[in-house]
């Protein structure tokens, strides 16, 4: 049997409901592959020693399924990949954890393991001091050339997802400024540019559902990026609905796939916390970054430095203590002094990293209004503040 | 042939009574297509002429009430049909047809009673060329605006017939407008609203340019004062538009609310309960609904996402076109609603985003709510802001706040340089301009070019917001009393720049 057939019958095999990704590898040991279990004759079947009456009988069930071949086709046909547990592209880090996923199926680009990875997680309903923490760290790992991986929900996820794009499409921006310096083939993610600039890294998403859906469907233009410059990677076969048990084990495959883990926001007993333990749990590291201490977003961060997790300070920092950078400078343009005239630094100065009202601003600076709206545009222009939500700005720096 | 006259829409039509006594059998005959409430008139009046004192033979009685083709509906032709009966009976003598307008509701005892709609009535008096209006007393002060009649106000039937016996009646002349009618204030005062800048520039700049407003921001921040507060730094109503808005209130039977502040701009606000047909109008002969009350001033809506998004759907068409064309089977009725649309609403269900604290609302459930408010209603809003909290400081603060009167003084300045320059057109203020209005009337400096081509690009705007955008802009200028748009003035404008998805959300 040709191999493209063989792996055909992995996709059957991976969609059978109601068997965990142990199970099914264990039958695997027990058989030789999945077409034979598809194949053989039903009354060898029934009377296998090794296999325990329920798992026969949702064989059995399975094998009567006919729709699962023209699914098959269909989502071949639309660009993704399904990886088998012996395939060489599986990724060696998911094996190494406790109940790897049977297979995985890969939309975008192939995942790759020479990169650094981590993953950065944290609350749904965050503060937009931590989407904008969560933005800047993506950003700058991925221009150091690491692979962030996230969930794609909103808040913290979608944040650093779209982080680690910008990064990209900079990077990209800066390739096609330089022709020539490089091979065709080496996009982002390959090789050194010309610039001398380390390889920016690949965002990855880990879904709950399906890699063919989008969830939550408000993220609907980042998966669509996503899918193009990254890669989205599920253990659900395409079409699965997201369901509510699906998460927990998405955030084994999160952790699974990378050298640590950093919350960024995180409430107390909340999902996040769940997959720094698994992170624990796999032997990796967990970083938090620290917040103040009443703020309820904070107190699930704060709590795991107080376990004893990694406190995540600076992008520049980490990077040097996970050995990604050797104590050169990271290339950097956003901490540049930038030379501002003295009612510019007056309205500076009042802000800070939690959204202030255009009021406040008012207020504090004794300014009239529409010179403080001047200064504020003529700031926002310059990259130093920006507006959060109509009328709130806070400070871009970290 | 006694004149009167029915209302139809916020116009008046002149109706012609005649009565005619014959020999047969006792009966009192109505005809002119009549709705139940003209039709019942016949035992009222009979019962008013018995205790007027006259005694009516038993004869045949015919009515007509003519054009014949027009409904008629209403209680004000009592009076005209007991007194076209009076004179079928010769106890009042003939009158000349367009000589006298009568117009009342009887009372079983003869008393007159008030009826809708006097006003339009004494407009369509003074077309027909009729000379005096008799009704009753409580109407007299609608028909006094109409200096060309002379008004006589009668309080019973009896009183009534001797007038038209040569027992004149005293004719209602004590009108003096300018007394009563020119107070402005609205119980509200902006010197009661602390810090909230953007809030009180945001209605300055609203009542200015007659811009819509949409206020987002938590519980108690003070929308719903601000809002109230609008309403008394609007500019006074002219004579035409006094009269104009005088004649819906008229026709609403709500004259009376109106009578202390003529020149007062209304307010209206609504509670989110309301019903298509109060807010729009309706009925079988429509009334004027919230939005015509409202017309040349105020609708506020409070809690905007609580109202039902098909009524919100439905003021589309009325904020584009100034007016609402109601098509019934009777005929079709235009009311003005020239309204400046005044909303708040809170950014979450809970009300406290963007303050994450608080908030408990997931991302879904704000997208939701801010779901509830579709596209197109948002893209006929100028002016949006964010309100927040009311911080301690302002509530202590001892500094004065400028009062309403104050910023009246501007606002009128404004309304002045945009009378002027919207001259020979057809629209009055900023916020009606169109896209070919906008390249004529508001030149922009380079500043100001830059920085809107800059905004366009960076907050991915949509054409409609760029032309908001512009509005706001020369409204500001005008508050400057500039001819041209400056850079600053356009920054400013970006401040209130609509709810856009993209900025909005993606801190959601």
């Amino acid at each position: 049997m040709s191999v493209e057939n063989a792996i055909k019958y992995v996709h059957w095999f991976s969609r059978i409901p109601h068997l965990s990704s142990k199970e099914k590898l264990r039958l695997l040991e027990i058989f030789a592959d999945e077409e034979t279990i598809f194949t053989m004759k039903e009354n060898r079947l029934k009377q296998h020693p090794k296999v325990a009456q329920r798992t026969k009988e949702i064989l059995l069930a399975a094998r009567k399924d006919t729709e699962w071949e023209r699914e098959y086709d269909r989502f071949c046909q639309s660009g993704i990949r399904l990886i088998a547990y012996q395939d060489a592209e599986y990724p060696k880090r998911l094996t190494h954890i406790y109940n790897p996923p049977y297979c995985l199926y890969v939309k975008g680009r192939p995942l790759s393991e020479e990169r650094k990875c981590f993953a950065v997680v944290g609350a749904r309903a965050c503060s937009s001091y931590g989407a904008a923490v969560a933005k800047e760290i993506g950003r700058q790992l991925t221009r150091a050339g690491v692979d962030v991986v996230s969930g794609l929900a909103a808040g913290i996820d979608a944040a650093a997802h779209a982080g680690a794009l910008e990064a990209m499409t900079a990077g990209r921006t800066l390739d096609e400024r330089a022709p020539g310096t490089m091979t065709a083939e080496a996009g982002p993610g390959g090789g050194l540019t010309g610039d001398g600039l380390a390889e920016v890294g690949i965002p990855v998403a880990v879904l709950g559902c399906g890699v063919d859906i989008c969830y939550p469907a408000a993220n609907r233009l980042l998966y669509q990026k996503l899918a193009r410059a990254g890669s989205l990677v599920s253990e659900f076969p395409p079409g699965c609905a997201p369901k509510k048990y699906h998460f927990p084990m998405r955030n084994r495959i999160l952790s699974g796939l990378s050298d640590g883990v950093i919350v960024v926001e995180a409430r107390e007993r909340s999902g996040s916390l769940i997959t720094a333990d698994l992170s624990l749990e796999q032997g990796k590291a967990v970083y938090a970054v620290p917040g103040r201490i009443s703020d309820s977003l904070s107190r699930g961060t704060n709590w795991l430095l107080s376990q004893g997790a990694d406190v995540f300070c600076s992008v520049q920092e980490f990077l040097q203590e996970q050995g990604i950078l050797q104590g050169e400078n990271l290339a950097e343009g956003r901490k540049i002094e930038i030379p501002l005239e003295k009612n510019e630094r007056l309205v500076y100065s009042v802000l800070d990293s939690t959204p202030k009202h255009f009021n406040f601003i008012v207020e504090e600076t004794g300014l009239c209004l529409p010179q403080t709206a001047e200064l504020l545009l003529r700031l926002r222009k310059r990259g130093c503040i920006q507006e959060i939500y109509q009328n709130y700005y806070i400070k871009i720096s970290i | 042939m006694i004149s009167t006259a029915s209302v139809h829409g916020i116009a008046s039509m002149i109706i012609q009574v005649e009565a005619d006594v014959s020999n047969g059998m006792p009966s009192f005959e109505m005809v002119g297509v009549l709705s139940s409430e003209v039709r019942e008139a016949k035992e009222r009046i009979r019962a008013a002429i018995r205790n007027a004192g006259y005694l009516l033979p038993p004869k045949r009685i015919t009515v007509n009430l003519c054009p014949a083709d027009v409904r008629k509906s209403g209680a004000g032709f009592d009076l005209p049909i007991a007194l076209a009966v009076l004179c079928a009976h010769g106890i009042v003598p003939p009158q000349k047809p367009g000589h006298t307008l009568f117009v009342g509701e009887i009372t079983l005892n003869g008393a007159l009673r008030p009826v809708r709609g006097v006003l339009p009535m004494a407009l369509a008096a003074r077309q027909a060329g009729i000379r005096a209006f008799v009704l009753p007393v409580e109407n007299a002060r609608e028909a006094a605006f109409v200096k060309e009649l002379a008004v006589y106000p009668a309080a019973d039937l009896s009183s009534v017939i001797k007038h038209l016996n040569g027992q004149t009646l005293p004719e209602f002349t004590t009108i003096n407008i300018e007394e009563t009618a020119s107070d402005l204030s609205a119980g509200v005062d902006f010197s009661q609203i602390s810090g909230q800048y953007t809030l009180r520039r945001a209605c300055e700049i609203a009542a200015s340019g007659m811009h819509n407003l949409l206020m987002v921001g938590p519980p108690g921040a003070g929308k719903t004062l601000a809002a109230q507060a609008i309403a008394s730094i609007l500019p006074p109503l002219n004579e035409e538009e006094m009269l104009e808005l005088a004649g819906i209130y008229s026709v609403s039977g709500l004259f009376a609310e109106r009578k202390k502040q003529l020149y007062r701009r209304p307010f209206r606000s609504p509670h989110n309960s309301v019903t298509k047909m109060a807010l729009l109008g309706g009925g079988r002969i429509p009334r004027p609904g919230e939005i015509s009350l409202a017309h040349k001033g105020i609708l506020f809506l409070d809690e905007l996402t609580e109202f039902e998004r098909p009524l919100l759907e439905q003021l589309r068409q009325p904020l584009e076109e100034r007016q609402i064309r109601l098509v019934r089977q009777a005929g079709t009725y235009c009311y003005p609603a020239e309204f400046v649309l005044v909303a708040a609403m809170n950014a979450c269900g809970c009300g406290n985003f963007p303050d994450r604290e608080k908030c408990t609302c997931t991302p879904r459930q704000i997208r939701q709510h801010l779901g509830k408010i579709s596209r197109p209603l948002l893209d006929r809003v100028d002016l949006t802001i964010e309100v927040p909290k009311v911080t301690m400081a302002d509530l202590l603060s001892h500094s004065e706040n400028e009062s309403s009167e104050q910023i009246r003084q501007r606002v009128i300045r404004a309304h002045e340089i945009q009378r002027k320059r919207f001259a020979g057109f057809k629209i009055s203020c900023n916020s009606r301009m169109r896209a070919e209005f906008l390249r004529r009337f508001c030149p922009m400096s380079e500043g100001a070019r830059k920085c809107l081509a800059e905004a366009y690009e960076e907050l991915d705007l949509s054409a409609r917001a760029y032309h908001r955008l512009i509005r706001v802009a020369r409204t500001i200028a005008d508050l400057d009393a500039c001819e041209e748009i400056l850079e600053r003035h356009m920054t400013e404008a970006l401040l209130y720049r609509s709810m856009d998805e993209a900025a909005y959300r993606s801190g959601v």
